[in-house]
């Protein structure tokens, strides 16, 4: 039988690792010394976290995603202890809370709160609160469209005003759309759902209409309609730079997007770029898909030192002059008010005096089954 | 043998092999299972079934993609094996005391990133890019075969991969006697003659391992038709990866990885066995 002894080496030894060992382990109650994010990469302004690492005494830490449903993934396996902080769109906060994979968040301890303009109050921005228990579950911050923006001098401004425009024969090759496939797949719903007048009958989930809820027969129809729209494509896009490139050399004529490279095109055409007559179409007849990005705390997160570090870098992304700078930056409209540090083209290009209009756009979704859509997304690429 | 000499031992071994037993094995296994079980909703169904490999088998988009990849691994190893053998031959015979030097120069591309050297590519053959933008300033049409298509994806992954096969060539043939070459010049036998039953038969080890280097990774290849691949491009690798990213369909995910994975060690396998290793000039399988 093996007996083990304490002899003066072995608890040497063993005070060794444990002094080592010191500097990694931290008591749950301490200050933290990272914030953990899961978010666009676009938002990162690399000042203003430096500026919040040296006034807090933290390390932000970002991990990037594309896609709300890659998110979802990520803290599905493990992101809600991984991540303090996550952004989501549409209606995809509301989904996580129900997984518990967010906490509720509380907007007195967010000052900068009060500066949201009215569509996204809290009392009155109801996509941000928990239907069940009424619970806030998370802070606006850009909002947008998935809109067209064209070049008006190759495409009429009164053919935008269809989503036939992006399945048009005359602009074949001049084309192109974002690579994400829920996106491609909703607006696709919305012409084919208006050309089978599928929406006012009774939908799959007994609510009123959602092109993120589509019966077998509209995913048949949207099928076939993105295979004849892939061959007038010149490609689909992975990112904001590569459009901005095609657009800007002429390459592409229109394409569906956040809003976001039009607002960046007509910034580089001011800064002396050669003048196109750039516009971007918000809301189509057949409607418009819409998003309000927004900052979410995980499960993760117990009330606490971390939790207020969390609010603390809240408060300084959704601060107005950060805000004016994420704008700038990214290309987006804000959900805060900075008409007040604006000039007047900042509120046109902005669409500042245009945030009501959210309300008619459907809003980001999850798929009603992401097995049936993926197919129908494989189908279109392969065929 | 002492003590001392066991352990070490045994550490030698077992370090590599806990290492492979915990980042190769593990999530290889992992992935195994995975594929036996399905996703609905982004949620794992723990209930084994085969339907994720009937789906393969049966739904024409993936076997169009799986075709695809096939034919593009196939044909850009064909030809990286084409393009390397001059330029390894070339080194191997003419650089003299730049040997060295000319093949580190082949690793240069390797200090940046693959997304950097995808994205500086998507550039140059873009439509605004390098070799469009200059035909457009010549008066001429764009060519829309290098704009987002599976030639722009062609040629990134000749750009990638070259660099490998010809270090695998190049190190095969200065291992090779060339005094070889010159006897069987000195029994008549012309330049063709001496290349195809003397230099390219002993060197075909190196060739080979350079074949694979190019065909693996262009089979499972995402970035390269992701950035360049344009709407017709979706090749095997990345529609896997859109599986456990975007669509969230990861039991499908992890049977594309296994179908993935078998077909690699088989055509290792095939490959490996259509080679006499000794005919080859390999020295590791000893002295009989």
């Amino acid at each position: 039988m093996s007996q083990s002894k304490f002899t003066r080496r072995s608890i040497l030894a063993a005070g060794a690792v444990t002094a080592l060992s010191v500097p990694f382990v931290r008591p749950s109650w301490a200050a933290p010394d990272t914030v953990r994010a899961l978010m666009w990469e676009a938002y990162l302004l690399p000042d203003r976290v430096t500026a919040f690492e040296d006034t807090h005494k933290v390390k932000f830490v970002p991990s990037f995603f594309d896609g709300n449903s890659e998110a979802y993934n990520k803290l599905r396996v493990g992101g809600s202890k991984e991540f303090d902080l996550v952004q989501a769109d549409g209606f995809w906060p509301q989904l996580y809370f129900r997984e518990n994979l967010l906490r509720a968040v509380d907007y007195t301890k967010v000052p900068n709160a009060s500066t949201y303009l009215p569509e996204f109050q809290p009392d009155t921005f109801k996509v941000l609160s928990d239907p069940a228990s009424g619970k806030k579950i998370g802070f606006p911050f850009c909002w947008g469209a998935y809109g067209i923006t064209y070049d008006a001098g190759k495409v009429p401004a009164e053919e935008t005003e269809t989503l036939e425009c992006m399945f048009n024969p005359d602009y074949a090759g001049m084309l192109s759309t974002s690579s994400r496939f829920e996106e491609n797949i909703a607006l696709a719903a919305l012409l084919v759902t208006d050309r089978m007048g599928t929406r006012t009958k009774p939908r799959p989930d007994g609510k009123p209409f959602n092109p993120y809820v589509l019966t077998d027969d509209e995913l048949s129809e949207i099928e076939k309609l993105l295979v004849q729209q892939k061959n007038l494509l010149l490609t689909r896009y992975q990112d904001n730079p590569t459009l901005f490139q095609l657009l800007q050399s002429g390459a592409v004529v229109a394409a569906t997007e956040f809003a976001q490279v039009f607002r960046q095109l007509l910034t580089a055409e001011a800064q002396g770029s050669a003048p196109v007559d750039f516009r971007h179409s918000l809301k189509m007849k057949e409607g418009g898909l819409g998003w309000v990005d927004t900052w979410l705390i995980t499960s993760g997160v117990e009330d606490g030192p971390r939790f207020d570090m969390c609010n603390s870098f809240i408060d300084m992304m959704i601060s107005p002059e950060v805000m004016k700078k994420i704008g700038e930056v990214a290309g987006c409209s804000t959900t805060v008010d900075l008409r007040a540090i604006s000039s007047e083209s900042e509120r046109k290009l902005f669409l500042m005096d245009r945030s009501n209009e959210i309300a008619d756009l459907f809003m980001f979704d999850q798929p009603s089954s992401p097995e049936k859509w993926e197919r129908v997304w494989s189908n279109v690429q392969a065929a | 043998m002492t003590m001392a000499t066991k352990l070490q031992r045994r550490l030698i071994l077992d370090i590599p092999t806990g290492f492979l037993l915990l980042f190769f094995v593990m999530p290889l296994t992992a992935l195994v299972i995975l594929s036996f079980w399905q996703t609905e909703n982004y949620k794992i169904v723990y209930e084994w079934t085969l339907i994720n490999y009937g789906t393969l088998a049966t739904e024409g988009a993936y076997i169009t993609f799986f075709l695809r990849s096939l034919a593009m691994a196939i044909g850009v190893s064909i030809a990286l094996v084409i393009l390397s053998w001059p330029i390894a031959y070339f080194i191997v015979r003419y650089g003299g005391r730049y040997r060295i030097v000319f093949s580190l120069l082949l690793v240069i591309p390797f200090l940046s990133g693959e997304v950097l050297r995808l994205i500086a590519l998507q550039g140059m053959l873009g439509p605004a890019g390098l070799v469009n933008g200059a035909l457009i300033r010549m008066g001429a049409a764009p060519l829309r075969m290098i704009m987002y298509s599976n030639t722009a994806s062609f040629i990134a992954f000749i750009y990638l991969y070259l660099p490998l096969v010809v270090t695998t060539v190049y190190l095969s043939l200065i291992n090779f006697d060339f005094r070889l070459a010159h006897a069987a010049s000195a029994c008549g036998a012309n330049r063709f003659r001496i290349f195809t039953e003397v230099v390219w038969p002993l060197n075909l080890s190196g060739t080979i391992v350079g074949f694979m280097l190019a065909f693996i990774p262009t089979l499972s290849a995402s970035l390269v038709p992701r950035f360049l691949g344009g709407p017709n491009g979706t090749l095997y690798g990345m529609s896997m990866a859109q599986q456990f990213g975007e669509s969230g369909t990861w039991a499908l995910g992890a049977a594309m990885g296994v179908v993935l994975f078998l077909f690699s060690v088989l055509a290792l396998g095939i490959l490996s066995f259509g080679v006499d290793l000794r005919r080859t000039g390999f020295t590791g399988l000893g002295r009989s």
